[in-house]
C-alpha cells in the first residue's frame, strides 16, 4: 500500500515538474505556433535568479534563510517575462507563421543564453538551498511526502489555475484567443495584436522562469539545466494536442506516470527511451494528440 | 542551365583545391581536419535533401551519424584488439563477444552494416511517422525526442557501447594516421573521404534534378497538392528519408577514421541541430550550399574556437544562425545569387532613377 502511495505521489510530483515545463510552451507553442527552442535557457535563468536571489539576501542579511525563496519567484517571472517580451519584438515577431524557422532561429538564442550563464555563473554548477520550511517532510502511514515535492505540486495547480483564469475569463485572455484564432478580425476589431502578440510570449517565458525556480530545488543548476526538461516538454505538448491546457495537464501526468512506473522495472535512461516510444506508438493512431481542435483545413 | 553550371564550377574548385591540400599542406592535423570536413559536408548534403528539397527538418541525423560511425569504429576497434573483447566490455564484466559484435569481425559485413543499419532503422522510422502524416514542426519534434532515446540508450549500455566514452583507441583502415611516418596512411583516407564526397554530391545533385527531384520540391511546397495529383508522398518521403540517413551513416563511417574515436556526443540534440547550422548557413535548397556551409561554419569553429576567441565563439555561431534564418533565408549561396545582384541593380538604378526624375522636373 505505501509502496502503490509513493509511486503515485512520485509520479504526481515528476509529472507536475513536467507540466510546469510545458505550461508556458503550451502557452508559446500551443497558441502562437513558435517553437520556442529558447524555452528550456528560460526555465535555466529563472533558475540562476532563484540562486542570485539567495545570494543577495545572504549578502544583506548575513544568511539567506528562507524568505529568499518566496522572494526569487515573482523575481523570476518577472525578469523572464522580460526578456520574453525583448526576444519577441525583436526576434519572433519576424517569425510569425515560419514555425520552423522559428525553432532554428531560437535555437540560436538558446546557444547564446547557454554562453551567457557560463560567461555569468562559471561553467561549475551552483546550488540552491531548499528554504528551511521546504525541508523536512510529513510521514503518513509509512511512506514520506516531501515538502519540497509537495510544494512543486501546489505551485504547479496554483500557476495552471493563474494561467486557467487569464485565459478563459478576463479581458485579455480574449483578446489572446481571439487574436491567435484569427488575427485579421481581432484587429478588425479593434485589438492591438500586436500587444497581445508580446504579451502573450512573454506570459509564456515568465512560466518558464516560474519552473525554472522550482527545477532550482531539485538539484544544482547549470547552464544545460533546461536542455533536460525540453524534450519531455514539447513532447507532453503534442501528446496533449496542441492548444489546449487540459491535454497538456493529462500529458504531462501520463508522461510522468509512465516515466515512475517504467522506472520501477529499468535503469532511468532505458525507462527513458520506453517513455518516449510509447508516445510515437501513440502518436500513431492521434497524430494531433489527446484534444483536438476540430478544423476543416488541410495544413496548418 | 546556366544556374546549375555555376554550382558545379564551384564544387569543382572546391574539390580540386581539397585534392591539392594534402600535398600542399604540412601539419598532419589539418589534414585530418578537412578530412573531417568532407565528411560534414556528406551529412550536409544528406541533411539537405530532406530539409532544403523535401521540407522535413529532422533533428536527428545525429543518430545516423553515429550509427554509421560505431558500424565503422566497432570494425575498426576489433580489428586492432585482434578480436579480443575491448576494455569496456572486460569492466562492463563480459566473458564473450556480445552477438551483434561478431559481424563486425569481417570487413565486408561491416561496410555492410554501415549501410543497412542506419538505412533500415530510418525506413522503419519514416515508414511509421509518415504513415501517420506526422510533418512539419511535429516532425522535427519526434525526431529529437528519438535522438534523446537513442542517446540514453547508448550512456546506459556502457558494456556494450562503451557508454560515455564510446569508442576511442583505435586507427584507420589503411592503419595509423598519426606522425609523418604514416603520412601516406592519411592521404590514402583523404581520397577515399573526397572520393566519396564527389560521388555524394554528383548523386545528389543528378538526383534533385532528375524528376524525383522535382517531385521531392512539390512535397515540400505544397504536399496536400502533390498527393491528390495521385503521387504517393508517403513513399517518396521515405525513401528520400532513408536515402538521407544512409548518406549521414557513410559520412560518420568516415568521419571515425579521421577522428580516431566515436563517442555518444555526436547523436546528441545539439550536435544535431549542428548539422542544420550547417545548411542553413551554407544555403538549404542547394547541394553545392550544403557543402559550403559545413566547410565555412567547421572553418570558422577551427580557428575561431580556441584561442581569445574561445569564449565567445558559441556566441558567433549563434548570431550567424540566428541572423541567417531572419535575414538570408538562402544562406550563403543565397546571398552570392540573390542578394548581391539585387543589390547591384539597385546601386545601378537608383541613379539612373535620380537622372530621370531631375530631367522630369
Amino acid at each position: 500500500m505505501a509502496e502503490i502511495a509513493n509511486t503515485l505521489f512520485n509520479g504526481l510530483s515528476l509529472g507536475s515538474i513536467y507540466l510546469l515545463v510545458a505550461l508556458g510552451l503550451s502557452v508559446t507553442f500551443g497558441l502562437m505556433g513558435i517553437i520556442n527552442m529558447a524555452h528550456g535557457e528560460f526555465v535555466m535563468i529563472g533558475a540562476y535568479m532563484a540562486y542570485v536571489m539567495q545570494q543577495i539576501f545572504a549578502a544583506l542579511f548575513g544568511r539567506s534563510g528562507s524568505l529568499y525563496y518566496i522572494a526569487a519567484i515573482p523575481f523570476a517571472f518577472a525578469v523572464t517575462f522580460l526578456l520574453g517580451c525583448i526576444m519577441e519584438r525583436t526576434l519572433v515577431t519576424r517569425l510569425y507563421g515560419r514555425k520552423m524557422d522559428s525553432l532554428l532561429a531560437t535555437w540560436g538564442i538558446s546557444l547564446i543564453l547557454q554562453q551567457a550563464a557560463r560567461s555569468i555563473f562559471g561553467s561549475q554548477g551552483v546550488n540552491v538551498n531548499a528554504p528551511d520550511f521546504l525541508k523536512s517532510g510529513i510521514q503518513i502511514g509509512g511512506c514520506t511526502f516531501s515538502y519540497n515535492r509537495i510544494f512543486i505540486i501546489c505551485m504547479v495547480a496554483a500557476c495552471l489555475g493563474a494561467v486557467w483564469f487569464l485565459m478563459n475569463k478576463s479581458s485579455f485572455g480574449a483578446q489572446m484567443r481571439a487574436t491567435m484564432q484569427n488575427r485579421a478580425m481581432a484587429q478588425c476589431m479593434g485589438i492591438n495584436t500586436k500587444k497581445v502578440d508580446c504579451l502573450t510570449f512573454a506570459l509564456g517565458s515568465g512560466l518558464a522562469g516560474v519552473a525554472g525556480c522550482s527545477v532550482a530545488l531539485l538539484g544544482s543548476v547549470d547552464s544545460t539545466v533546461g536542455q533536460s526538461y525540453i524534450v519531455y516538454s514539447f513532447m507532453t505538448v503534442v501528446l496533449g494536442g496542441v492548444g489546449n491546457l487540459l491535454g497538456t495537464v493529462l500529458g504531462a501526468m501520463i508522461i510522468g506516470f509512465s516515466s515512475i512506473i517504467v522506472e520501477a522495472y529499468q535503469s532511468a535512461s532505458i525507462a527513458r527511451a520506453i517513455v518516449l516510444f510509447m508516445i510515437i506508438v501513440f502518436l500513431q493512431f492521434r497524430p494531433r494528440g489527446l484534444f483536438t481542435i476540430r478544423s476543416r483545413s488541410l495544413d496548418e | 542551365m546556366r544556374r546549375l553550371k555555376g554550382n558545379h564550377i564551384c564544387f569543382t574548385v572546391i574539390a580540386v583545391m581539397l585534392a591539392c591540400s594534402p600535398f600542399l599542406v604540412g601539419s598532419s592535423s589539418m589534414v585530418q581536419f578537412l578530412g573531417k570536413c568532407m565528411c560534414y559536408s556528406i551529412v550536409a548534403i544528406a541533411l539537405d535533401l530532406i530539409w532544403g528539397y523535401t521540407g522535413m527538418l529532422s533533428l536527428g541525423h545525429g543518430i545516423y551519424f553515429c550509427l554509421g560511425g560505431y558500424a565503422m569504429a566497432m570494425y575498426l576497434r576489433l580489428r586492432d584488439n585482434g578480436g579480443a573483447l575491448t576494455d569496456f566490455m572486460q569492466t562492463g564484466g563480459l566473458t564473450k563477444l556480445p552477438f551483434f559484435w561478431k559481424p563486425f569481425l569481417s570487413f565486408p559485413l561491416a561496410m555492410l552494416l554501415v549501410i543497412l543499419v542506419p538505412g533500415v532503422l530510418a525506413a522503419v522510422i519514416g515508414y511509421f511517422v509518415f504513415r501517420s502524416r506526422i510533418k512539419g514542426v511535429y516532425f522535427s519534434i519526434i525526431t529529437q525526442a528519438l535522438t534523446w532515446a537513442a542517446y540514453s540508450l547508448f550512456i546506459a549500455n556502457s558494456k556494450y557501447t562503451g557508454g560515455n566514452n564510446g569508442i576511442t583507441d583505435f586507427t584507420s583502415v589503411f592503419g595509423s594516421t598519426r606522425g609523418v611516418a604514416n603520412r601516406g596512411h592519411l592521404t590514402a583516407m583523404f581520397f577515399v573521404a573526397l572520393a566519396a564526397l564527389v560521388l555524394v554530391y554528383l548523386l545528389a545533385s543528378w538526383l534533385v534534378n532528375s524528376k524525383f527531384g522535382k517531385l521531392l520540391i512539390a512535397i515540400r511546397d505544397g504536399e496536400n497538392r502533390t498527393f491528390f495529383s495521385g503521387y504517393c508522398v508517403n513513399q517518396y518521403k521515405n525513401f528520400i528519408y532513408t536515402l538521407s540517413a544512409v548518406l549521414a551513416g557513410i559520412g560518420g563511417a568516415l568521419f571515425v577514421n579521421f577522428n580516431g574515436s566515436i563517442t555518444p556526443s555526436q547523436m546528441t540534440i545539439a550536435y544535431s541541430i549542428t548539422m542544420v547550422v550547417w545548411v542553413a548557413v551554407g544555403g538549404r535548397g542547394t547541394v553545392i550550399g550544403a557543402v559550403i556551409g559545413a566547410f565555412f561554419i567547421n572553418l570558422c569553429e577551427y580557428n575561431l574556437s580556441s584561442g581569445a576567441l574561445a569564449g565567445i565563439w558559441q556566441y558567433i555561431v549563434g548570431a550567424i544562425f540566428g541572423v541567417t534564418i531572419l535575414f538570408f533565408k538562402g544562406g550563403i549561396v543565397g546571398i552570392v545569387k540573390e542578394q548581391i545582384p539585387a543589390l547591384f541593380a539597385r546601386l545601378q538604378s537608383a541613379p539612373a532613377a535620380e537622372k530621370e526624375k531631375k530631367e522630369a522636373a
